[in-house]
């Protein structure tokens, strides 16, 4: 996660407190939300794992952005990735060329994996 | 007990038969459709926040008059709930009878929109006819009147003001939740 995700997240749920709280600064109202936002993550966790297709739309799906030394520039594109990104994460293994690469992978987490070319494999 | 164990299958596919991703290029070119509506959708909510579709901005701020101009009214047409707004009454001479002003507020402002205030503070208010009649000492027009509202709920709710001896002003306020 970036910094500025980091800020954007906390930025977010300061302005969703004020509507979700309002006046109501009871215990039982702060227990009440702490319930159904735990809850909730517990019911979405299950329906993910019961529905696929659902676990697809909440985390998205893995997408190969590079392959056998070819960009898929519309995945690069539109997910925004860069080549910066991709040899900041084969700096990351040991790796200092892009040509080093077989794979790179933005993972449904968002981080970017990459596959070392086979002959380079230990 | 052991924990229930089972083989493992390739459920994941694959790329070029070497590498399991599980990719879907078609689903996320449709996620990628359905972000640019979303995002059109997000901006077209601005925009008709910044024109004050929403409350707060220049479609919701209206101003009625009464044919006589004995009470020029400012208010806002779409409030937002629990925001304070304020609602202005201007009277002409035809309001002002003996150094004083009547106005007649039908209950939903108090009720519904929720005033908090009058200023400035009426020299006399009185329950009745299905609303609060005010009563503020006044010199030459013109004068005003100004209530602080801050509506309790979401809801379209009507106002009527009246002074004596003048058409009744109704008007439909709608409070955004």
């Amino acid at each position: 996660m970036t910094p500025f995700e980091f800020v954007l997240i906390f930025f977010i749920g300061g302005v969703t407190l004020t509507p979700m709280v309002g006046d109501d600064h009871s215990f039982t109202n702060a227990l009440c939300i702490i319930a159904t936002i735990a809850l909730t993550h517990n019911f979405v966790a299950w329906a993910k794992h019961r529905w696929p297709p659902f676990g697809r739309i909440v985390d998205g799906t893995p997408l190969v952005i590079l392959e056998k030394q070819k960009r898929h520039s519309e995945t690069m594109n539109k997910m925004s990735v860069q080549d910066v990104d991709i040899m900041a994460m084969a700096r990351d293994n040991g790796l200092t060329r892009l040509d080093q690469l077989d794979y790179a992978v933005l993972e449904r987490n968002g981080e970017i994996s990459v596959i070392r070319k086979s002959e380079q494999k230990d | 007990m052991p924990s229930t164990t089972e083989p493992v299958e390739e459920s994941i596919e694959k790329v070029n038969d070497e590498i399991a991703v599980g990719s879907d290029l078609e689903f996320q070119r449709r996620w990628w459709r359905f972000e640019r509506v979303i995002w059109v959708v997000f901006g077209l909510l601005i925009l008709a926040d910044l024109l004050g579709f929403f409350g707060r901005g220049h479609f919701a701020k209206v101003r009625l008059r009464t044919s006589d101009g004995s009470m020029d009214v400012q208010y806002e047409r779409i409030e937002r709930s629990a925001t304070p707004s304020i609602l202005i009454v201007q009277f002409g001479p035809s309001a002002i009878h003996d150094g004083k002003v009547r106005l007649w507020a039908s209950e939903s402002i108090v009720k519904r929109l929720g005033a908090q205030r009058v200023i400035p503070e009426p020299s006399a208010s009185a329950i009745g006819d299905a609303g609060i009649s005010y009563t503020f000492p006044s010199g030459a027009a013109p004068a005003s009147a100004q209530f602080a509202l801050e509506p309790l709920a979401p809801g379209i709710y009507t106002l009527s003001l009246r002074v004596p001896g003048s058409e009744q002003m109704t008007m439909k306020i709608l409070v955004m939740p």
